[in-house]
């Protein structure tokens, strides 16, 4: 057989044109139907310049006011005799100098930068993941080791966990842990969704770990012992270093959909990304925009972390 | 050094069982090295990971250095740090570079200082011809540097006694040479070493006694010149005359 190279760049180029096609089939689609496209309204819901108002907090009188630039300060003596101070932002000013309030009057207001619902959504989302990830590989590592173990009863439970975890869909698990423990042992619902998380992913990592454990060749443990190192000795500097680079994929799949999953947790009124998209879209209407918006969001979150996992492979490969 | 009383060692599987080991009785002096010749499946390499735990035994007695391994009391991990064991298939840790390869064990199980432990490992690397390599990783080695390298993780814990289970057999001929000429070192050392081969011009040249098993029996023993020219017992002539 002759070997010749083969030039990619059509093929490119074709794969560039079907998805410009779809891109444009969908489009041309939604021209069809009545629906605004309002994307202006989306950058608002991640931060926004929110307003608070300074208002007269009693009858009173305007005593003084002195401009520093920026802001501005107002004495404002009551008719109670107190004498009270307010800094506001000075475009906002809407009082003057010895004019009468009464109570509730606007006297001008401050703007700060805040995070929007998705920003925080996002945030919670976030560390959701990352706790309930941290927790998920401790108990994954103990089961792991537990179905690998020469002790019947720790094996027997650990099988049993794994089964019963991955035989139940884990919105039943959420609303068990939320509903059930969360009553019955008295905890947080933040508390509740990431124990639930964590003991999905538990059950997946514990079989990942299991495999890659099983998968190292038994004279890696034969050449432990016969230097006389103890089990846990000869698991923790040859056995588990070795399990650990061969899992990392697959682990990395599953912490990747650990994200994803934790979407999940929004119907235990948990605000994560999902939850934050619902409301927004219940004040905007925005429906497509920010499901677009949120999709991409989580995209962005699973691509890093998929990212991170295999500059750690690379690391991990001078070896081989 | 070592002696083996009846030992016997079955194994169970698809309900039948097999005596891979049926009742050897040997003593292994110190400073004697002692080759194990057989057909496969002779139960010779089983009896030598008997003598090292690593095949717990079904019935009779091993005594290394007087410490009895078949009673349950017995501290395994305590007798096998004495007991030095190279495997056919060499089982070098891939994660580690060859240095490290000879520290681990020293610094976690003889509780050596780094220092101390790789001037040692260097001094062995040095012994055993491959110096250079020691900050290679095992899979950048021939099969016979790797093999050498796992003769010097073994001697780096200061064992009384080698074992080596068929340390030729997956090499490539050419490299055969380099891991015999190793062995062949440590036994004018007069390191005490109990070895399962198929290279009979080793045990001729090298061993100081020749076992001969068969059917995870000891059919005979005696020394090179003894075994190789006038053997007694019948299945020992058949294999010799199939081998030489």
């Amino acid at each position: 057989m002759v070997n010749t190279t083969k030039n990619v760049l059509p093929w490119r180029i074709l794969t560039l044109v079907v998805l410009l096609m779809l891109g444009a089939g969908l489009w041309v689609a939604t021209t069809k139907i009545d629906y605004t496209w309002r994307w202006k309204r989306v950058p608002q819901y991640f931060v926004y310049h929110a307003e608070t108002m300074t208002n007269a907090p009693a009858d009173g009188l305007v005593a003084d006011i002195e401009n520093l630039g920026e802001k501005t300060r107002i004495k404002f003596i009551s008719e109670t005799d107190d004498e009270l101070f307010f800094e506001i932002d000075s475009t906002t000013l809407n009082v003057s100098i010895d004019e009468d309030l009464f109570e509730g009057d606007h006297i001008g207001s401050t703007f700060e930068w805040q995070a929007g619902p998705l920003v925080i959504g996002l945030w919670n989302t976030l560390w959701i993941s990352a706790a309930a990830s941290v927790l998920g590989l401790i108990i994954g590592m103990i089961t792991g080791l537990c179905r690998v173990s020469n002790n019947t009863t720790l094996r027997d439970l650990s099988a049993i966990y794994v089964e019963l975890i991955r035989g139940t869909p884990l919105l039943v698990q959420l609303f068990i842990f939320y509903f059930f423990l969360g009553t019955v042992l008295d905890i947080d619902r933040f508390v509740a969704g990431i124990f639930a998380l964590a003991v999905f992913a538990g059950a997946y990592v514990a079989e990942i770990i299991r495999a890659g454990i099983q998968s190292i060749p038994k004279g890696q443990m034969e050449a432990a012992r016969s230097l006389g190192m103890n089990v846990p000795q000869a698991m923790v500097y040859i056995i588990l270093p070795q399990a650990f680079k061969r899992t990392l994929p697959p682990l990395a799949g599953q912490f990747i959909s650990l994200i994803k999953d934790s979407s999940l947790v929004s119907v235990i009124a948990i605000n994560d990304l999902t939850k934050s998209g619902r409301e927004v879209i219940t004040s905007t209407f925005a429906t497509f925009e920010i499901w677009f918006v949120v999709a991409l969001l989580y995209l962005v979150m699973t691509f890093a972390l998929s990212q991170v996992i295999s500059l750690v492979e690379r690391r991990l490969a001078v070896s081989d | 050094m070592i002696r083996t009383v009846d030992l016997k060692k079955t194994f169970a599987g698809r309900g039948q069982i097999v005596h891979a080991v049926d009742g050897v009785s040997a003593h292994i002096k110190p400073g004697e090295v002692v080759v194990i010749i057989g057909p496969s499946g002779s139960g010779k390499s089983t009896y030598l990971r008997c003598l090292n735990g690593l095949e717990t035994l079904t019935s009779g007695k091993i005594f290394i250095d007087g410490v009895d391994l078949s009673n349950r009391k017995t501290d395994l991990n305590l007798v096998r740090r004495e007991v030095g064991m190279v495997f056919q298939q060499f089982n070098l840790f891939p994660h580690k570079t060859v240095l490290e390869n000879l520290v681990l064990a020293q610094m976690t199980v003889r509780k050596r200082k780094r220092a101390e432990a790789e001037a040692k490992g260097r001094e062995l690397l040095k012994k055993v011809g491959i110096a250079e390599k020691e900050k290679e990783f095992p899979i950048r080695l021939s099969g016979g540097q790797q093999q050498r390298v796992a003769i010097a993780r073994a001697l780096a814990m200061d064992p009384k006694v080698m074992l080596f289970d068929e340390p030729t057999s997956a090499l490539d001929p050419e490299m055969v040479g380099e891991v015999l000429e190793v062995m062949q070192q440590l036994a004018r050392e007069g390191m005490t070493m109990v070895v399962v081969t198929h290279e009979m011009g080793f045990a001729r040249e090298v061993a100081d006694r020749v076992l001969f098993m068969d059917h995870g029996k000891l059919v005979e023993e005696g020394t090179p010149e003894h075994f190789f020219t006038e053997p007694r017992e019948e299945r020992a002539k058949a294999f010799l005359k199939q081998v030489l």
